[in-house]
């Protein structure tokens, strides 16, 4: 398949979005609308419905109601799904970093990067080596190449996983909890990548516990209780003055 | 000569030799086709239409618990009778490809299995589609963990298809049956043949340990991808250098 021309960079609107499993409300009627090239932090405990906002965004999970849209284009509503090949389309313009990185085992840095390319673009495995290797420069892999994932540490095999999403050329990165799983060393090293890549066009979503990052990178932090966004508002107002007892409680007990 | 060896071995090379080589082309044309045929079992079972899973199921569980001389019988005897004649060759081949299939089910299933939803969740959230999930992620993941069952499975087939001997398929066993008759040396012959089974054997089983160890290890098994491995070794190494100086 081709990859479209058509873009996916534009506003995010999101409308009565729901999501159920079975008879557990995870998500509960949410609006949202995020502007283009906005890097938003979703903050809140656990449980909370940041991860299943974020899979509703690249329809790995399929809401059970309401609306959202990607600049042009109507991603779900409750009438009619995309095909197979739109929703193809669709995740090769929506990136997405998991809180387990999700390498391919049975290859190395550099080949992982390589497959995203000559998998969803055809590229040619030269060209897409080039542009393998710049991206690992980018986030400071360039000697760990030719490692196969068993052989980095957590850090390097999510700086890795962010090289391999950034490779298709998103308009949209979600990151689930990117530095959920990573000690700190390796946690500073992932959020440091992430800084770099924010303000440059593409619109970042991050579910994160980092309230430094949230704080420092962020335009926009949205904190979900219970399915429901509580607070929703620039970093400095939600942390210093947030408006809920909820939110209160919880940067207090993530402040370092 | 006298003792242990008293058969006149030089004599019977030829039919030793037609032996042997009815012997490999039964087990390599039998265990392609098995393979394939296994391979269809395993995705039939993955699938999402029920009544092809229960019928992948029902075909595997019956014939992995048959004595494959029943099938070697009943393919070969009893189609016959029904009116479908087929050659020994035809008929020791499906016999195999029926039995062993369900061998090699069962084991692609396991390997197909032991390959994470993760992974295939990772990369259709790249904007992989199903069948490039299939290609690139999931088989290559899982023909490392199918490989040590599936060499098994190779070398076993070999030595059953000495039970084509039950329908004169002129295989290594028949040629020592007729060789045994003819100079009543029934111990000496049989040890003979069993030792030139080990010798097809033993190298199989080596093989294909090797080819585990080296598909362990990630060495490459294709000219392209031997090219791309270098091409990365040389290109992460020598910015390393650049760095340091």
């Amino acid at each position: 398949m081709r990859p479209s021309s058509a873009s996916y960079s534009g506003t995010i609107a999101i409308e009565r979005l729901r999501k159920s499993f079975g008879s557990t409300e995870v998500l509960r009627e949410i609006d949202l609308t995020i502007a283009q090239g906005s890097i938003v932090c979703l903050m809140g405990k656990s449980g909370g419905g940041k991860s299943t906002l974020l899979r509703c965004l690249n329809l790995l999970e399929r809401p059970s109601g309401g609306t959202i849209s990607i600049g042009a284009h109507r991603i779900f509503d409750e009438t009619d799904a995309l095909s197979k090949r739109q929703v193809v389309e669709l995740r090769q313009h929506v990136g997405m970093i998991f809180q387990s990185f999700h390498l391919f085992p049975h290859l190395t840095a550099a080949e992982n990067v390589v497959l995203a390319q000559t998998v969803t673009k055809r590229t040619s495995p030269a060209e897409a080596l080039d542009r393998a290797m710049d991206l690992l420069a980018t986030v400071g892999l360039t000697h760990r190449a030719a490692a196969y994932p068993r052989q980095m540490s957590g850090g390097e095999q999510q700086r890795t996983a962010i090289a391999r999403t950034l490779a298709v050329g998103p308009d949209v990165l979600l990151c689930d909890e990117p530095t959920s799983a990573l000690d700190p060393e390796s946690t500073h090293d992932v959020l440091n990548v992430l800084k770099k890549l924010a303000h440059h066009g593409m619109t970042m979503l991050v579910a994160t516990h980092e309230l430094t990052f949230a704080r420092d990178v962020a335009d926009r932090i949205i904190f979900m209780d219970g399915g429901q966004i509580v607070e929703d508002g620039a970093p400095e107002d939600i942390i210093k003055k947030p408006k809920r007892q909820r939110t209160r409680e919880f940067f207090e007990h993530v402040q370092p | 000569m006298f003792g242990v060896f008293q058969v006149d071995w030089p004599q019977y090379i030829p039919d030793i030799a037609t032996g042997i080589r009815w012997t490999i082309e039964f087990t390599v044309i039998s265990f392609v086709l098995a393979a394939i045929w296994g391979l269809v079992l395993a995705l039939a079972r993955g699938s999402q239409v029920a009544i092809l899973r229960w019928l992948a199921y029902g075909y595997t569980e019956l014939f992995k618990n048959v004595p494959i001389i029943t099938e070697i019988f009943v393919v070969y005897y009893g189609l016959g009778e029904i009116g479908i004649t087929l050659g020994t060759f035809s008929a020791g081949v499906i016999s195999l490809v029926v039995f062993y299939g369900a061998y090699l089910a069962e084991i692609f299933r396991g390997a197909l299995q032991s390959v994470p939803d993760t992974q295939k969740e990772a990369s259709a959230a790249l904007g992989f589609t199903w069948p490039q999930i299939m290609r690139h992620v999931v088989l290559p993941q899982a023909v490392r963990v199918a490989l040590p069952g599936t060499a098994t499975m190779l070398v076993d087939l070999l030595k059953s298809t000495s039970l084509l001997i039950t329908i004169a398929a002129a295989e290594l066993m028949n040629q020592a049956q007729t060789i045994a008759s003819e100079t009543f040396r029934p111990m000496e012959v049989y040890v003979v043949i069993g030792g030139i089974y080990f010798l097809m054997c033993f190298p199989l089983s080596r093989l294909t340990l090797m080819i585990e160890n080296r598909l362990a290890i990630g060495a490459a098994f294709s000219p392209a991808r031997r090219r791309m491995l270098k091409a990365i070794t040389s290109r992460s190494t020598r910015t390393v250098v650049v760095e340091a100086s």
